[in-house]
């Protein structure tokens, strides 16, 4: 187990920079989650973390030491790759025992460590059997078994589950989450998902172009996101936004017939033209029809638990969830209530 | 009526491919017939596509024309030398232009290509200057040394590679903790294998009929390979055809072992299940 720091790390290729500036600390033991869209650098974070690749500046510290120029091995660190990556020619019991192999461990002993690491992830009978006659589910354990075999100082996991169905990715979830309660190992997990990252992590980094935008806890993150970046990211289905006018008296107005004043006035807004973030389940549909945001359905989505509504309000359309599963129509009209001290106000995004 | 319509695909399908494995293995069957023939009857009308009883006369005749058994070592070593040492460095070579990002790879590897598209008779002249040059006339070491690492083998396993070895199986073993020859050897060596079988099956092919080379570099008779031995005795007047036939048909048993030995590998393919399939 170690703690990981990551300090000033830019990193470019060629003329692109994709990392600007990050500084980032893994306490020991953590589970922190790399979030980001596709091509925001966290994958290339992981692998620079990992040894893989090396930064164009800046500094990584394992338990207090500098790492940057040591090879993966000798930084002691385990990747789960997306690809599973398994050695095709070897069966599952070799894929796993090969790090302890090259590092010149007795065979005998590499038969316990691997039954060991096999016994945790379920995996005994399937030892004797080669990649290609392994489900994916079974592959992926097969690459965390290899990762646990030689007991790392971190576990570094590069999207593991986006390979897999979603039945099975949830399942999988778990016995990830099981794993890291049962070892404690450090572990850094990238992942494009935000509900992954939100189930699993300790602790989310968000990063967008190469730059980190929110470290936090994930109900740091769903109650307080430092900007409109991460309060759009997190959470499932997404925060609205929609287009109002902010009034310095603390009125919002998101059309003619939806005017609601806000608790308290926002700081770092002024008054004018703003966008009001709302997430679905702040807001409740009010069956009397007196509530004061007036819309009208769009469509409606059923889920089974609960019903996602899509209602136009003035300019805008928002995602409404429907706990009580209502009996509404598209076409009708709807009055909405909204938790008024959740609401976030940002500048309008320009265009 | 019908049943035999139906079956008219496949019974053409049929005689063309007997009448393909006629005319491959005829040639083959004919040499051995010949080789238990003495001269006279080779020439004899009809001609006599039977088992004859001169086998014995012949193999005598063949071991006093040449010295037949060292002739056949010499094909066989420096074929087999060759072979081994050019899947090696061929594959050793491949391996880095595949897993390494170095400053005009891509231009080296052009080049490296662009060599195969030099008819292979302009460089004979060039070829002997070269050998007698590094003084290795009249050697073995001259025929299979050159073809080492040549542009044709380096290319072949390469682009296997490409298409047989994820990047993240290379980053999982550096990961494991491999060193860059273990990588090579304990992950990518093992899942090349069909194009290493190919690559072999050409080489030994190319090197066992090779007859130029030996033609240009060789001059003493107890160094000749088996093509250079064959064709010197053809020249006599009153060709011992018969023996001739024998020793063609022994020169020929070593390629069909090897092909018989390596084509499993031609055809397996090793990668299945290395990513997600």
């Amino acid at each position: 187990m170690a703690t990981i720091e990551i300090k000033n790390l830019t990193k470019s290729f060629g003329a692109a920079k994709v990392l600007h500036d990050l500084n980032l600390q893994v306490e020991e033991g953590e589970f922190v989650a790399l979030v980001g869209p596709s091509g925001c650098g966290k994958s290339t974070l992981l692998r620079i973390l990992a040894g893989l690749e090396e930064p164009t500046s800046g500094d990584i510290l394992m338990d207090g030491a500098e790492v940057n120029d040591l090879n993966p091995k000798e930084r002691n660190i385990a990747m789960v790759f997306q690809s599973y990556a398994l050695y095709p020619h070897m069966t599952a019991g070799q894929n796993i025992g090969f790090n302890l192999r090259i590092s010149g461990m007795k065979k005998a002993q590499i038969a316990e460590e691997v039954n060991k690491a096999a016994d945790i992830l379920d995996l005994k009978p399937l030892l004797d059997r080669k990649p290609s006659q392994l489900s994916g589910g079974q592959r992926q354990r097969v690459a965390m078994g290899r990762a646990l075999v030689r007991n790392p100082a971190a576990f570094l996991f590069d999207e593991p589950l986006s390979n897999l169905d979603a039945k099975l990715r949830v399942q999988m979830r778990d016995e990830i989450k099981t794993l890291h309660t049962k070892v404690k190992t450090t572990s850094i997990y990238v992942t494009h998902d935000q509900i992954e990252a939100m189930t699993l992590a300790d602790r989310i980094v968000i990063m967008k172009d190469g730059r980190i935008q929110q470290v936090g806890s994930p109900s740091e993150l769903y109650t307080n996101p430092a900007n409109r970046f991460v309060a759009g990211f997190i959470g499932s289905p997404a925060m609205n936004f929609l287009p109002a006018e902010l009034t310095a008296s603390g009125a919002l107005k998101l059309s003619e017939t939806a005017q609601i004043m806000l608790p308290a006035i926002p700081m770092d807004v002024v008054a004018g033209k703003v966008d009001a973030g709302i997430r679905p389940e702040h807001f409740t549909i009010d069956p009397t029809g007196t509530a004061p945001i007036k819309g009208e359905v769009i469509s409606i989505e059923p889920t089974g638990a609960q019903n996602l509504i899509r209602v136009r309000i003035g300019a805008g359309v928002a995602t409404v969830i429907d706990n009580a599963l209502l009996p509404i129509t598209a076409g009708e009209p709807v009055a909405l209530n909204v938790a008024l001290e959740k609401i976030k106000v940002y500048p309008p995004e320009e265009s | 009526m019908s049943t035999l319509r139906a079956k008219i695909p496949t019974y053409s399908m049929h005689a063309m491919l007997i009448f393909g494995l006629i005319v491959t293995v005829f040639p083959f069957v004919w040499v051995a017939l010949m080789g238990t023939h003495s001269r006279s009857e080779i020439y004899s009308v009809p001609p006599p596509f039977y088992v004859g009883d001169d086998l014995l006369a012949n193999y005598e005749k063949l071991l006093d024309i040449m010295p037949f058994w060292q002739v056949l070592w010499n094909s066989l070593s420096i074929s087999i030398l060759g072979t081994v040492s050019a899947v090696f460095f061929c594959s050793l070579c491949a391996y880095g232009f595949f897993a390494y990002d170095f400053r005009g790879k891509n231009i080296v590897f052009g080049i490296m290509v662009a060599s195969m598209m030099v008819p292979p008779v302009l460089t004979i002249i060039p070829f002997f200057l070269t050998v007698k040059f590094l003084g290795i006339l009249d050697t073995h070491f001259a025929l299979w040394f050159p073809g080492m690492a040549n542009a044709f083998g380096i290319f072949l396993v390469r682009q296997y590679m490409t298409t047989s070895i994820s990047r993240d199986l290379i980053d999982a073993a550096k990961v494991d903790g491999c060193s860059p020859f273990r990588i090579y050897w304990s992950v990518v060596l093992p899942l090349i294998k069909p194009a290493l079988a190919t690559l072999a099956i050409v080489m030994f092919i190319g090197l066992w009929n090779n007859f130029l080379g030996p033609l240009i570099v060789l001059s003493s008779p107890d160094k000749f390979v088996l093509t250079l031995a064959l064709r010197s005795v053809q020249s006599l007047a009153n060709s011992p055809w018969g023996a001739i036939m024998l020793g063609t048909f022994l020169s020929m048993v070593p390629l069909l072992l090897a092909f018989a030995f390596f084509s499993k590998q031609m055809i397996a393919g090793l990668t299945a299940g290395a990513v997600k399939g």
